[in-house]
Formats: C-alpha cells, sequence, structure tokens
C-alpha cells in the first residue's frame, strides 16, 4: 500500500532559526488570537523516514558521522535526479532507489518507473525518525484484532487468481488505493512529509482556523469556538476537527472519521482519533506534532513531530487529481487484456 | 501494436511476477505499463495535457512505411513539474523528442516515459545543457 512509507532519508533540520517556545510569543491577530497565518511546506522533511531503524534506539538525533551520510545522500540523489537520460547502468541500479528502479521491474536496462525527479526531495537534518512516541520512534503493534483482519485480507487477496499475475490485482476500481482513486491521502496522509506537494497554508478568521493542504487540495475548517464535535453519526474522510489555544499552541482533536482510510499501510477503524498540535517556535518555524490514537488497530498511541517552514515565495498549486486520471482506465484495461491472453 | 513504429530496445524479457510498486510512488507503473513491451519513440509534440495526477504528453511519430501513428506519454503531476522548471514553453508543439519507456499494457498507443530527451540528446529538464556533459552511454 502506498500510504506513507516515507523511506529514504534526507530532511532538513528544523529551522537553525527555530528559538525556545518558551520565549517566543507569536503575534496575535486583530481579535486576539494566536496568529499562525502562512504558507509552511512540509516539502524538507520529505525522505525522513518515518520509522527510525531499530538500531538507533531511543536516539532521535543523528551523530555527526549519520549525518554526513545523510548529506552524502542528498547529494548523490540530486546529481541522479538531475540526469533525466542516465546511462544503461546506472538508469536501473537499485541504489538509485525508489520510482520503480528495481532489478524486477528494469528491462534492457529501462527502469518501468517514472523518473526520479516527479519527487520533491527533502534537506538533510539530523531528525532520525517523524515517530517520536513510542521512545524507539517505531509504530506500536498492531492489536490482536486487527492482526487477525490483516490476516484475514491477505488470506482473501492469496486467494483470487489475480493474486499471481504481474501487476497485481486490477479486477475494479476498488483495487486501486484511496490514492490512485484520487479519493484523499486523509488527514494524516495529507500533512506527513512525503513525494510531492507538501504546500500547507493556515488561514484564521474569528472563531476559525483553516488549515489547506496542497495534497489532493484538501481544506479543514477548524472551529475554535468552543462548539462540541459532530453527532457521531457524522462520518467523513477528513473527520471532524474542533481546536483551541494552550500558550499560544493549535491544538486540534479530530474525529468522527469514516474508517476507511490507510495510515502507514494499515487500513485504520472509525474509532481513530487525532490530537495535533501547532506550535509556533519562531517567526517562521513551527513545530508540528500528531499524535494517532486507534485503539482497534494499534495497542497504544504513537506521535510523529516535525518542523515545518514558514515560505513566503511557495505557492499552492491547485491539485484536481482527478481531472485526467488515466491510470485508472489503463491499469483496467491492461489487466482485462492481460486476462485474455 | 504498430511493430513498424517502435524500435525494439531488445528481445523482451519474460514477465516475471513483480515486486509490489515502492511504497510511495504515486501508482503501481508495473500495472499501467508492460516490462514486456519496451518501446523508443522518436516524434513530434502536438500537445501537452497539464492535468493531475500526471500531465501526458502527446506525440506523432512517423513510421519507416511514413504512416504517422499518435501517442501519449505520462509525464509527472504539473505541479512538480513546475517546481523542476518546466514551463509550457519546454515542450512546444513541433519539438522533436526522443521517449524511451514501456508500452502500456492494453496495447494501446500510450507508454510511460523513462526517458525524455530532445532530437540532439539535450535532456528535457536540463534543455539548456550541454550534450557533451551527458554520460557518453546517454548521448
Amino acid at each position: 500500500m502506498k500510504s506513507f512509507a516515507f523511506l529514504t532519508i534526507l530532511v532538513s533540520a528544523v529551522g537553525v532559526e527555530a528559538q525556545n517556545p518558551k520565549t517566543y510569543t507569536p503575534p496575535k491577530t486583530s481579535w486576539g488570537d494566536p496568529d499562525l497565518q502562512g504558507v509552511w511546506p512540509g516539502t524538507d522533511m520529505v525522505g525522513t523516514p518515518l520509522e527510525r531503524p531499530r538500531n538507533f534506539g531511543t536516539r532521535n538525533v543523528l551523530t555527526d558521522e549519520e549525518y554526513a551520510q545523510r548529506q552524502n545522500r542528498a547529494v548523490n540523489q540530486a546529481n541522479v535526479d538531475s540526469q533525466e537520460t542516465v546511462n544503461s547502468v546506472t538508469r536501473c541500479d537499485p541504489s538509485r532507489g525508489g520510482l520503480g528502479n528495481t532489478p524486477t521491474t528494469c528491462s534492457n536496462g529501462v527502469s518501468i518507473g517514472p523518473p526520479l525527479y516527479w519527487d520533491d526531495r527533502g534537506k538533510p537534518n539530523r531528525q532520525a525518525s517523524l515517530v517520536v512516541d513510542p521512545p524507539d520512534g517505531r509504530i506500536p503493534p498492531l492489536t490482536a484484532e486487527a492482526q487477525k483482519l490483516q490476516a484475514d485480507r491477505a488470506a482473501a487477496r492469496r486467494a483470487r487468481p489475480c493474486a499471481t499475475v504481474a501487476g497485481g490485482c486490477h479486477d475494479s476500481w476498488e483495487d486501486e488505493s484511496l490514492w490512485d482513486r484520487c479519493i484523499t491521502r486523509g488527514a494524516v496522509g495529507s500533512i506527513v512529509p512525503n513525494t510531492y506537494n507538501q504546500g500547507n497554508q493556515i488561514v484564521q478568521a474569528p472563531g476559525y482556523v483553516i488549515l489547506r493542504n496542497e495534497m489532493i487540495h484538501e481544506t479543514r475548517v477548524i472551529p475554535v469556538d468552543g462548539r462540541p464535535h459532530a453527532p457521531s453519526g457524522i462520518r467523513t474522510w477528513m473527520g471532524d476537527s474542533r481546536g483551541r489555544w494552550e500558550n499560544g499552541a493549535l491544538v486540534v482533536e479530530t474525529s468522527n472519521f469514516n474508517g476507511r482510510d490507510v495510515i502507514a499501510g494499515t487500513p485504520v477503524s472509525d474509532s481513530i482519533r487525532l490530537v495535533e498540535r501547532f506550535t509556533r517556535l519562531g517567526p517562521n518555524a513551527l513545530e508540528y506534532r500528531l499524535t494517532v490514537d486507534d485503539p482497534k488497530t494499534w495497542t497504544k498511541p504513537w506521535t510523529v513531530s516535525f518542523p515545518l517552514r514558514r515560505d513566503g515565495n511557495y505557492t499552492l498549486y491547485e491539485y484536481a487529481c482527478h481531472e485526467g486520471n488515466y491510470y485508472m482506465y489503463n491499469a483496467l484495461t491492461g489487466a482485462r487484456k492481460q486476462e485474455r491472453k | 501494436m504498430k511493430a513498424a513504429i517502435l524500435i525494439r530496445v531488445g528481445a523482451a524479457l519474460a514477465v516475471a511476477v513483480l515486486a509490489a510498486a515502492p511504497a510511495w510512488a504515486h501508482h503501481a507503473f508495473a500495472a499501467e505499463f508492460d516490462i514486456g513491451k519496451p518501446l523508443k519513440l522518436q516524434g513530434v509534440v502536438t500537445e501537452m495535457e497539464w492535468i493531475n495526477p500526471h500531465a501526458w504528453i502527446h506525440l506523432d511519430v512517423k513510421g519507416p512505411d511514413g504512416k504517422v501513428t499518435s501517442w501519449m506519454v505520462e509525464g509527472g503531476s504539473p505541479n512538480i513539474l513546475l517546481r523542476r522548471g518546466f514551463t509550457k514553453k519546454s515542450l512546444e508543439k513541433g519539438t522533436e523528442v526522443v521517449v524511451e519507456g514501456y508500452q502500456a499494457k492494453n496495447g494501446e498507443n500510450r507508454a510511460n516515459g523513462a526517458n525524455i530527451t530532445f532530437k540532439d540528446g539535450k535532456r528535457l529538464f536540463l534543455g539548456g545543457s550541454s550534450p557533451e556533459e551527458l554520460p557518453q552511454a546517454a548521448k
């Protein structure tokens, strides 16, 4: 599943300009709320692994040597990305990483994957993983209920005739991911840095904070006026958010999800709740912290945290993902053609 | 498939059961394109579709017999292409390009553009770069 498995590495250090939140007081809007408005892309953090390698233990800061390795990889990646036409030796080298450049997806020296420059790249930083809690940076184990669900789904997949077909099962649109179907990347997948379209914008009005995500142009209108959540029968892809101010930080609690999202490769339940905290650390630095709590799926909550850097030059472009989604047609008709062979 | 207009890069490999696409790729290219059908197209740009989630380049490809066939080649998301410096002027109508990639599994004249270069070997995204800077084998 594609959701987010932010592999690789690279990323940006939270701004060097980051200041001690205890000493930084954000400006106020004209109606007196802390002012978080601006464009806050997460692009710098693209490539930071979601989970930490086990050998790091509870250490989430790279050593000088590890940081130098990450910097080297970024330089090499930039070099490869700029060589859209590369020679037959390098173009299918798995060490280039990603986008289909594996021995099984290369034929005659040309990758079946798209060119590497289709993705954004982050900037090297010292953060080992986006997951900061549990302290080992690993997403907690699945509950017994979720494990059984996953095993049942896997068994059902294996039982289908298409399971052994090259390219996998494409019997209907339901075999395609939410991403491929241009439906949503969900409240988590829309903001946790991954691939491209990492623009985020915060706009405020009296009683509301509006969060825009460039990826599939999601917009969450978040009341901060103390009103209760929508009734439990109201269920949506992006959930129902309510915000409040705590010591200058915006805290957003979101529930009422429809239970059809996939997070970090795992289908989640409709019991999932998110708590996000947006803390300004300086004029152009903001810490984003997100706790995922789905007691039916994971044995305990887990938290990611990463910096967002204000960039007044970044433009959030519209991403009307459905408008020309030839992929769906190509994949389904391709599978039908394969069946007739 | 119009074999005449395809320059086979080599013998097609047996189709193996492919590994799942990378977890963060936008979509499964192995589902959309046929690794058994590598191709190389040389053609003239007739249209650039700036659509989401992926741009598509339309080409007219002339075969050895003079017959012209239309092809579509998949590109990146318009947003990322713009951020990488790709503009409306990058591939104007009439531009000759060479595409290496794989044909769509459905057998239609569609392909992915794993490598796209101008006729003289210049790279699409670094159009101003000298071909001399390219690795030897890529020319």
